[in-house]
């Protein structure tokens, strides 16, 4: 049924559509109208799941870890700080291979303290194995949270769907909810063959020394390595019970013979190709590669989607400090194989919820057709607010 | 000696024609006879092979915790010594379902567990277990957000007193004057300069349906206040004073004759509260000087020393904290009373006097 | 291989591949079962604290039969035993001796009242029957003993009536006749035993023939013969002695007329105490007991102390007895042929230049008291007339603890001369019948029994509850006779209660506490309760050696040894 909805209201009602057993959230914003709409949802009675209104993001990682490993679907969403507060479970999350759902509202991380927003946060949880996917459109962020449930238990790990905040999540869209029914049909009830059971009383998170610790790591990127496959498989799965598919790993837009291209993940993938239309006429069209699967990282599908290109911009929506962008870091290293691997230009963008106008796409191409462009910048810096020194 | 290689006779012999216990109650029992061990009447919460030091008060008390409140339950356990000692991989000495996380989340993940479990309508009761470093200092604001909830968990601490997992480190649980290898004693310094937490208060003051300490030198007590929670819906706490040998330096004969003395002088007094009042109290029968609990510990040794005038002032001073425990808390008992602290130590052929109701 | 599990999970219990038993250093627990000092110093050889231990779970019958696999006749020895069971008990230093000995009456008058059967089975058609000379305690032991290992014994008894001393020199306020009669008939009921009354040795027959006829011979004579008495030389002509006055009285009842007026009794053992009460009783002016050792007390020293049941020195005072301890009578002041007055003088037992002890009198300390009888009272003897070549002096004196004193040949009770109690002489005859067993079964004599004994030291007393001792009521002075038993029996309900006193020292209690808290479950409990600590068992496999049950158990019965390899 189309209607328009706020984003986090749309997540709302796709979450409940999943028919979790157990949320638990501790506001921030711009998480907040998420974990508010499900507040009501279980106020009213339209969803029935234990709601748990935690003191903290730690707890709030902590309680759907526990209810997991208990064999119930859960969920709970963060953002910024929040992240970075549950990161230390996150890790045990996926360390102990416990499958469950988190919407991360994408925001800056302070200090100095910022509520906008950009990707900083997922970033620096990039390493604590999760599935990271990320959506363009509030649609995409309510087909993907469904995905994301088949996708945690079919692959036992858990999945992190992010959605920029404001920019999507305090933005109303016209929505394609799915059906109740077309979500049953596609998405089984939750089970977890290692879940805690009186029946048969494993201990789960035992103490693995260095005999196995190696091991245990590897089997862990082999299973990343695996949701690969299964991430485009459920996307294709969903199509066909819902009719719409949201861009497996990634997707390829815009003038795909161009010889230059744009990598983003996020809303700015949207700003990109409504800049194509508006100044492809000035500057060129270009390819636009939208990343949706961030970990596990589809260098395969990225090597063949650039394949062609002489250039290419990487758009980050975070940085790492004394390096450069990660996701353009991480874009170079992968490419780095190919024989014409197009030359890379890395920049980040829109830090803490600076506006990226759709004029960026013309202001990039043209950057870049300089020689002398840099390889990475923050792009929309402006330099003269900045005391010489500190530039 | 002859009745010594009598008894492991008879027991390799079992074990070789019985095997190994089964893994869960309905995993189907082989066409065999029990083994001793399966034979035992009591549920065996937490199996022999794991590592705790000798004479382990931790592991004694955890024993007598998942004894009684087992089968059909479920435990979150914080990072610390029974974490560690229990589950080395690929081994696990837990007959429950259990799951460690971190050190500072159990009650958040327990918290989880019983919303999964009453998602599923299903009863098994959630225990949550932490040391006191993971639930005076660093997990206690998810445990009172837990409390807060009222989540119908039960959490146990086993309160020895420091970090022992790390190696003797002072907790806000560690005694006035305590030596650790954080709080040490020396020219400036008399062990621990601050007072132990009164946590007890502080859980008391989320009026949740019961909380009570215990010590495992009243198994009895203990294990009455632990089928007490279970049958409580709702959160309920436990904190068990369980000696640690190697942290408190005393024998690891001692273990239960240690914590018997810290009850009897009051240092560490036995409680129950219900909605945060004080309902039932254990009473000391004759209160002994704190010092007959301290000479047995070497973290107290420097008390004892004659030539340095700061000793007597800090025996004076745990003697003056255990007499207010015994004020607030009316812990002076009148006359006998087969339920205090010396009446519920008492035994008789078959088992305890005040017996396992 | 190990294989990893997905997330790490491992089965439940299967931390039992991992023998935490190797950590076990130095020490090891073990079941000690060592004797309880009721055992210990029990002459009859009774162990008080297993016939406790089952009537502590209130098996009166079991806790007989146990009783009486030492000792037949327990409604006797609780009634005349100086029971230095109780004088051991640790109990004594928590709340006061268990009254083992109240409780030994109640459980003999039990088993009289209900019949119960002894755990003896009839001998063999060809069993070797055992010759038993003298049908008191010793010999009633004896025959009974030799029954219970499946011999018959022949019994020859000098008296129409068996009992021996039990029945001429305990007087039946102490032993009322038909508690002694039924005890005694019973174990004379047994198949198996034959009594010969009117039989003496030396003129009915010869100790070399029944040497020939039977397969071993016992000698329980007891000591019939006055030891021989005087001041210096000087005996009165019409000189009574303890042991004679007090048959005559109980065969006629009647005493001589000196005994109405002021006597002196010397010595000092129940013989004395007995004839002493009896001379009172019967309306003597004064008696007075002059002995050579002292009233137990805290200045007198264990074996300076009076060698009577306590009780019946207590009751001796209640009754008026006037005692003159560290006393002897130094001159007889006679006019004509009677007697007049006897002189005292104090003395004491002193360690001399050879260390042994000897009687030293103090000159000065003479004093003269003007009496009208003496009774000597110092002691008994064999008469060694049918004994020759077995005996030298006046009594038998085996080299052995099992009283054999030639091959087949063996003397028990009181006729070997140490300080007789009925308990010691039962004890002689179960180890003498043990001892002709062996014998003839050609092994070796039966090994004794050498395990240690658990001091008051040794229990954690921590987990005994307070209680105090049974009270027993007793005739008051103004009520008794001759005849009526002083002391009072407890009732069924009280002898369950005194028996939950035991602290069962040196065995298993049963009471869990190793069980409850081993940290490691390294304490395996096989049933639901059993009395001799059978029940539990120590896994060396997991059993890291903390100690913490040794210092639990609160009897000392599990107990820290060197771990060997």
């Amino acid at each position: 049924m189309r209607e328009a909805l706020e984003g986090s209201q749309a997540i709302a009602r796709a979450v409940a559509l999943t028919k979790p057993e157990v949320i638990a959230a501790y506001p921030i914003t711009p998480q907040t109208h998420i974990v508010e709409n499900l507040s009501k949802l279980v106020a009213d009675g339209k969803l029935k799941a234990e709601y748990v209104s935690v003191e903290s993001e730690f707890s709030a990682a902590s309680v759907v870890l526990g209810a997991a490993a208990a064999g119930a679907r859960a969920y709970t969403a963060s953002a910024s700080q929040g992240i970075l507060l549950m990161s230390e479970v996150m890790y045990n999350i996926s360390g102990l291979r416990v499958p469950l759902v988190m919407t991360i509202a994408n925001r800056a991380v302070g200090g100095p303290i910022n509520i906008w927003n950009d990707q900083s946060d997922t970033m620096a949880v990039r390493d604590a194995g999760w599935i990271q996917l990320h959506c363009i459109s509030n649609q995409e962020a309510v087909d993907t949270t469904i995905q994301a449930f088949r996708l945690a238990q079919e692959t036992g790990l858990p999945v992190a769907v992010n959605m920029d905040g404001f920019v999507l999540t305090h933005t109303m869209e016209v929505i394609d909810m799915p059906s109740q029914e077309e979500v049953d049909a596609f998405l089984p009830p939750f089970e977890f063959a290692d879940a805690l059971d009186p029946e048969r009383p494993r201990s789960m998170g035992t103490l693995v020394d260095p005999n196995f610790f190696p091991e245990v790591r590897h089997s862990h990127h082999a299973a990343m390595g695996k949701a690969l496959a299964r991430i485009e498989e459920i996307d294709k799965a969903y199509k066909k019970v819902v009719g719409r598919a949201s861009g497996g790993l990634l997707t390829v837009e815009g003038d795909k013979k161009a010889k230059v291209g744009i990598l983003a993940m996020g809303s700015v993938v949207g700003t990109m190709m409504a800049g194509l239309e508006d100044f492809k006429d000035e500057v060129g069209a270009a390819r636009i590669i939208k990343l949706r699967s961030f970990r596990p990282f589809p260098a395969k599908a990225l090597r063949a989607a650039v394949k062609g290109l002489d250039k290419l911009v990487v758009i980050d929506r975070a940085i790492s400090p004394g390096l450069g962008g990660v996701l353009g870091t991480e874009v170079s290293a992968v490419l780095s194989t190919l024989k014409n691997a197009p030359k890379v230009y890395n920049y980040a963008l829109g830090l803490g919820g600076r506006d990226i106008p759709e004029t960026m796409y013309r202001d990039l191409l043209t950057t870049i057709e300089d020689k002398k462009a840099p390889r990475f910048a923050v792009f929309d810096a402006d330099l003269d607010k900045l005391a010489p020194e500190d530039r | 000696m002859a009745q010594d290689s009598e008894n492991s006779k008879r027991l390799t012999e079992l074990r070789m024609k019985h095997g190994r216990p089964p893994a869960s109650p309905s995993e189907p029992r082989a066409e065999r006879a029990e083994t001793l061990r399966e034979a035992q009447p009591r549920f065996r919460g937490l199996e022999s092979g794991h590592r705790a030091c000798q004479g382990c008060g931790e592991a004694l008390a955890a024993r007598l915790v998942t004894e009684s409140a087992g089968p059909d339950v479920m435990v979150a356990n914080a990072t610390g010594c029974l974490e560690v000692f229990s589950t080395p991989w690929p081994q696990t000495a837990w007959r429950v379902p259990w799951i460690h996380s971190l050190f500072e989340n159990a009650p958040a993940v327990a918290s989880g567990m019983e919303a999964a479990m009453k998602a599923k309508g299903k009863n098994t009761k959630v225990l949550a277990f932490g040391g006191d470093g993971g639930t005076y200092d660093i997990g206690f604001q998810a445990l009172s957000g837990m409390l807060e909830r009222h989540h119908n968990v039960l959490y146990v601490t086993y309160d020895n007193e420091a970090y022992m997992n790390t190696g003797i480190q002072r907790s806000s649980s560690t005694p006035h004057a305590a030596t650790t290898t954080t709080s040490p004693a020396g020219k400036e310094r008399m062990g621990k300069r601050h007072l132990k937490k009164d946590l007890l208060s502080i859980i008391a003051a989320h009026h949740i349906p019961y909380a009570a300490s215990a010590s495992v030198a009243y198994p009895q007590d203990l294990q009455r206040k632990v089928r007490y929670a279970m049958g409580v819906e709702g959160p309920t706490f436990l904190v068990i004073h369980s000696p640690c040998p190697l942290g408190w330096r005393h024998d690891s004969a001692l273990t239960v004759e240690v914590a018997r003395r810290a009850v009897q002088c009051g240092l560490f007094p036995l409680v129950e509260l219900d909605r945060g009042a004080l309902t039932n109290i254990m009473p000391i029968r004759e209160p002994r000087p704190v010092s007959d609990y301290l000479e047995l510990q070497g973290r107290f040794a420097h008390l004892f020393n004659k030539n340095d005038y700061r000793a007597q002032e800090e025996l004076d001073h745990l003697q003056a904290l255990a007499d207010h425990n015994i004020e607030i808390y009316g812990l002076r008992g009148e006359g006998v009373d087969p339920i205090d602290s010396t009446g519920m130590s008492h035994v008789h052929r078959g088992g305890p006097l005040a017996g396992r109701n | 291989m190990t294989e990893l599990t997905r997330g790490t999970w491992a089965d439940a219990g299967s931390s039992l591949d991992f023998k935490t038993g190797s950590w076990r250093s130095t020490q090891r627990p073990v079941h000690v079962h060592s004797k309880a000092p009721c055992h210990a110093t029990c002459p009859a050889g009774e162990d008080q604290q297993a016939w406790f231990a089952h009537l502590q779970l209130g098996h009166v019958e079991e806790a007989w039969r146990s009783l009486v696999a030492a000792n037949p006749m327990p409604g006797v020895t609780g009634r005349v035993c100086p029971h230095p069971c109780e004088t051991a008990c640790n109990r004594t230093e928590v709340d006061g001796a268990l009254a083992i000995h109240n409780v030994e009456r109640w459980l003999g008058d039990e088993a009289v009242a209900k019949g119960w059967d002894y755990p003896v089975a009839p001998p063999a058609d060809d069993a070797p029957t055992v010759a038993i000379v003298g049908a008191g305690p010793a010999g009633l032991s004896a025959a009974y003993h030799c029954v219970r290992l499946g011999m018959k014994a022949e019994i020859f008894e000098t008296l129409p009536e068996a009992g021996g001393l039990l029945r001429m020199g305990i007087p039946p306020t102490r032993l009322p006749r038909n508690v002694l009669d039924a005890e005694l008939n019973r174990v004379l009921d047994l198949p198996g035993i034959t009594l010969n009354l009117r039989q003496r040795l030396g003129r009915d027959m010869t100790l070399e023939d029944l040497r020939e006829r039977f397969a071993a011979v016992m000698l329980s004579p007891g000591c019939e013969m006055s030891k021989p008495w005087s001041v210096h030389g000087a005996v009165p002509p019409d000189l009574h002695e303890g042991l004679h006055l007090l048959q005559e009285f109980y065969d006629h009842g009647v005493l001589p007329d000196a005994a109405k007026g002021d006597v002196i009794v010397h010595g000092g053992g129940n013989t004395a105490m007995d004839i002493c009460r009896i001379m009172m009783r019967a309306g003597a002016k004064s008696v007075t007991l002059i002995t050579a050792s002292g009233l137990p007390g805290p200045d007198t020293a264990p074996d300076d102390v009076i060698n009577v049941v306590p009780r019946e020195l207590e009751e001796a005072l209640e009754e008026g007895l006037t005692i003159i301890e560290h006393a002897t009578v130094g001159r007889l002041i006679m006019k004509g042929s009677k007697i007049k007055g006897v002189e005292i003088v104090s003395l004491k037992k002193e360690k001399g230049p050879d260390g042994r002890k000897r009687r030293v009198e103090f000159t000065g300390t003479e004093r003269v008291v003007s009496v009208d009888m003496v009774v000597p009272c110092v002691g008994e003897q064999v008469d060694p007339e049918a004994f020759e070549g077995y005996i030298d002096g006046a009594y038998f004196s085996p080299d052995n603890p099992y009283g054999r004193i030639a091959d087949r040949v063996y003397a028990l009770g009181d006729a070997r001369g140490h300080r007789g109690t009925v308990a010691a002489a039962i004890g002689d005859g179960r180890i003498a019948a043990e001892a002709v067993a062996a014998e003839l079964a050609g092994a070796d004599d039966p090994v004794a029994d050498d395990r240690p004994e658990m001091s008051y030291d040794g229990l954690n007393t921590a987990y005994y509850a307070g209680s105090s001792r049974v009270s027993v009521a007793k005739l008051p002075v103004s009520e008794r006779t001759f005849e009526a038993e002083i002391e009072g029996g407890i009732s069924r309900a009280e002898a369950l209660a005194e028996a939950q006193r035991c602290l069962s020292c040196g065995n298993c209690l049963a009471c869990d506490n190793c069980w409850t808290m081993c940290p490691d479950n390294a304490v395996i409990k096989t049933a639901e309760l059993a009395s001799d600590g059978s029940h539990y068992v120590f896994d060396y496999d997991y059993c890291k050696g903390c100690g913490l049950c040794v210092q639990e158990c609160p009897t000392g019965y599990i107990q820290s040894v060197p771990e060997t390899s």
